[in-house]
């Protein structure tokens, strides 16, 4: 396209083509910069996203005076049904367990990490759910939930998980998933939840 | 880093937000009016919509807690100017993009910008006013 | 009145033929998304509703899948529909897209298929292979992934060879097809990202959003930049030099906001505590370029009188612009602050925002080219105001566009209570899940959703029925730029 003596140069097509394209260069280079810092930062085993062997202990959710917000607590060795997993064992469980939730559409009904659906509770905090009562009861309760919540209690509105033919290594597995995904920080959400009580 | 919005701000919260590009559009919509149809009159209620827009930053900025710490405060002080500059801005180029194919011969403009290769018709084949009567 | 014109295919191009099939099959989707999303609105309020037979999960995944597709071979279609006359040559390997066509069309089929009836598998790597990904709206198994890949390369080399080879001839590309053809490209390799697992949750949705998000609010923003321009050209005439510098500042303004307002997606996800300020700081520039839309639009309609010789497709477009405005500027804006989303991430409020962005943006604009296309089908016949029959189309537009926003409204409602009464109130507990769904405002928030769906189903039809019908009997042609001129002489 030849200059045109009329044309100013700041309205030109050649002129926001030019912008257009550097714009659009400079502001993928941010991204993919801050992308290198991020997923080096969600590395397994980091400071966000806790290593799979922490479901080896005790997961809490309390609120931090200095953030102002509920962070995440690791106490006190605490082994998911009973037995200490290796890292491996841990990761194969939690892996397995994952692979069932996706195997199952699960984020077509629920909300994981606020993804998903909005036709069933958010998961991020399942394995803290005051829903199970009490710490004693809670992973059999959710191994036999997951294996056929069909006839169990839900709400007043009849809405009910449908049983979708989870085994019971699968439950196991997702429970364990579960556990393991409610170690993540997620910046505070959800905010002023009120987790299980664990201390008897 | 951030401080959540209280349970009784959210409504304003949602009104303000709503507020601030609403009356960003209203704004934006009476300045390009007044300025096509040569009605300076109208100016006036142009920048009082962008006065509603500045009091909803505001509003927003207060109940979402934006004013604590000065990285939240630069992003209102960009709301405010480029929500302000941004109709100013856009004016400018449509003059100057429009006038500089409005000088162009019409004629040669399109040959060189539309080639038309036989068979396979061209972008410009149709244009005609709706009220022309059929034939 | 006697004359019938028939739909014919011998009005259009190589490429605008094959458009015209895509155009079909989204069309098809569409009622297919209406379906799936009218059982499971039902769902909500009959949970009984067919229980154990095809689940809400299901019902849901298949809405989703189904808008994402016709929203995708509406895109293509309309590529192919511009592609001959953007290029300035016949589509190059018209053949190889025809045969991509059923492809394309037979792999949505089977995936479908295989959606409703076998619905869930074991939780191994081959229910990801063969039958779900479970991952909202990139649930189709990996095959299908590759299949699809392979599809839009095929596509791809359509586009790309028909301009190279136009580019001889004319000694150029035009500005839309250079934007295109790198949207083309960023579309499809973006896609890749999408297509690989891993058990680390926060690593799979950070690259999980650079598929929907840089699709949603960046190369399909760009898509549309381009089917707008054209459009503009054909049924309003406006020049094509203006045109074009307008899409490179539209796609400067889109991608310069929106590319890091990806950051809105990662808040909550384990993501470092930055993507607040990042998030929060581009998410409120992202409705920027829609409020300067504004001025250029008011400019034009001042400077060139709005005249234009389609207007069910010039109407669509006015809704387009409303319709982005409304649901990607106002409803975006509105929840997007991370102060404010910490309590509205991932309840009705997102679901009324996701109706209003999809449908304003995109299924809008589609629907326009849907009636370029039945226009140069009847034989370029003229579709004015006073158009024979024209009570179709306009009410069409009014049951589908009131039927949305009455959804939207529902869902609104019932995200006002559920932020407040679950997230803010009850911290996102499953007892604070059900309260907020037990909630007078949120039942009948989806009773409204419920009956403004069914308006929207009411829309549809008439929609279909005046695709089948619109200017059959009209006599008038369209006249073209050069014939009008000679009359005024």
């Amino acid at each position: 396209m030849a200059a045109n003596d009329n044309e100013l140069w700041w309205a030109s097509e050649s002129f926001w083509k030019k912008t257009t394209i550097w714009t659009t260069v400079v502001m993928l280079f941010v991204l993919v910069g801050l992308t290198l810092d991020t997923v080096s930062q969600i590395q397994v085993g980091g400071k966000r996203v806790l290593a799979y062997s922490t479901i080896n202990n005790r997961v809490d959710y309390k609120f931090d005076e200095t953030l102002k917000r509920q962070v995440v607590v690791i106490g006190q060795e605490e082994p998911l049904f009973g037995k200490k997993l290796t890292e491996q064992e841990a990761e194969a469980l939690v892996d397995h367990g994952k692979l069932t939730m996706h195997a199952k559409n699960c984020m077509d009904c629920h909300t994981i990490l606020g993804n998903g659906a909005y036709y069933a509770p958010d998961l991020t905090k399942a394995w803290l759910d005051p829903f199970w009562g009490s710490r004693g009861v809670r992973e059999d309760l959710m191994v036999a939930f997951i294996k056929d919540p069909s006839d169990k209690v839900h709400n007043s509105l009849g809405r009910r998980m449908p049983k979708l033919g989870v085994t019971d290594e699968e439950a196991h597995a997702v429970v364990a998933y579960l556990k393991w995904m409610s170690t993540i920080d997620t910046n505070g959400f959800p905010n002023n939840f009120k987790p299980i009580d664990q201390e008897n | 880093m951030i401080e959540p919005v209280k349970l009784a701000d959210f409504f304003l919260t949602f009104l303000s937000a709503a507020s601030v590009i609403l009356f960003g559009a209203v704004y934006a919509l009476l300045f390009a009016y007044a300025k096509v149809s040569k009605m300076p009159r109208l100016m006036p209620l142009a920048y009082s919509a962008y006065a509603v827009l500045f009091a909803s930053v505001i509003t927003l900025a207060k109940v979402t807690n934006l004013f604590g710490s000065a990285f939240w405060i630069s992003l209102v002080v960009v709301m405010l100017v480029g929500y302000f500059l941004a109709p100013h801005a856009i004016w400018h180029l449509c003059v100057g993009t429009h006038a500089a194919s409005h000088h162009n011969n019409p004629a040669v403009d399109k040959s060189v910008q539309t080639p038309t290769p036989p068979n396979f018709g061209s972008a410009n084949t149709f244009h005609q006013p709706c009220k022309e009567k059929a034939t | 009145m006697t004359a019938i014109r028939a739909l014919n295919s011998a009005n259009l191009n190589g490429g605008q033929k094959l458009a015209v099939k895509y155009f079909t099959v989204a069309l098809a989707l569409l009622g297919a998304q209406i379906l799936f999303g009218m059982l499971a609105a039902t769902q909500f309020v009959m949970p009984g509703f067919l229980y154990g037979v095809i689940d809400f999960s299901i019902n849901r995944m298949v809405h989703i899948n189904a808008l994402v597709v016709w929203l995708l071979f509406g895109f293509i279609g309309a590529v192919y529909w511009m592609l001959e006359e953007e290029a300035g040559a016949p589509t190059v390997g018209l053949k190889l897209g025809n045969i991509i066509f059923y492809v394309f069309t037979a792999t949505v089929l089977v995936v479908v298929a295989v959606y409703l009836l076998v619905q869930v598998g074991p939780g191994e790597m081959s229910t990801q292979w063969l039958i779900t990904e479970g991952r909202e709206y990139t649930e189709a198994p990996r095959w299908a992934d590759i299949g699809i890949v392979v599809c839009v390369l095929a596509f791809f080399y359509n586009v790309a060879a028909t301009f190279f080879k136009g580019k001889a001839a004319k000694g150029g590309i035009s500005g839309i097809g250079g934007v295109l053809l790198l949207d083309l490209v960023a579309l499809a390799g973006i896609y890749l990202l999408g297509m690989w697992y891993t058990t680390n949750v926060t690593l799979d949705q950070y690259w999980w959003w650079w598929v929907i998000h840089m699709w949603v609010e960046a190369t399909w923003e760009v898509m549309v930049g381009c089917m707008m321009a054209y459009a503009l050209m054909n049924v309003l005439g406006t020049s094509r030099k203006i045109v074009t510098t307008w899409l490179y500042l539209e796609v400067f303004m889109m991608l310069g906001s929106g590319i890091l307002g990806i950051g809105h997606h990662y808040f909550w996800i384990g993501t470092p505590e930055y993507w607040l300020s990042i998030g929060g700081f581009f998410s409120a520039l992202e409705p920027l370029p829609l409020v300067a839309m504004v001025v250029h639009a008011v400019y034009d309609s001042g400077v060139h009188k709005s005249r234009n010789n389609n207007h069910p497709a010039m109407g669509w477009l006015i809704a387009q612009a409303f319709g982005n405005f409304l649901g990607a500027g106002v409803w975006g804006f509105i929840h997007t602050l991370p102060q404010i989303n910490l309590y509205t991430h991932g309840t009705q409020w997102s679901a009324s925002h996701g109706h209003f962005a999809f449908y304003g943006a995109y299924a809008t604009i589609n629907i326009a080219f849907f009636y370029m296309a039945t226009q140069k089908l009847r034989g370029d016949v003229w579709m004015s105001g006073n158009l024979f029959g024209n009570w179709k189309w306009k009410w069409a537009m009014v049951l589908l566009n009131l039927g949305m926003l009455g959804m939207i409204m529902g869902m609104l409602v019932a995200g006002f209570a559920q932020s407040q009464i679950e997230r803010a109130i009850g911290g996102a507990t499953w007892t604070a899940f059900f309260a907020a769904q037990e909630h007078p405002w949120f039942v009948q928030g989806m009773y409204w959703r419920l009956a403004f769906g069914w308006m929207f189903a009411a829309g549809y039809v008439l929609l279909v029925w005046d695709m089948l019908t619109i200017g059959k009997r009209e006599t008038r042609a369209v006249q073209s730029h050069d014939d009008a001129a000679l009359e005024a002489k």
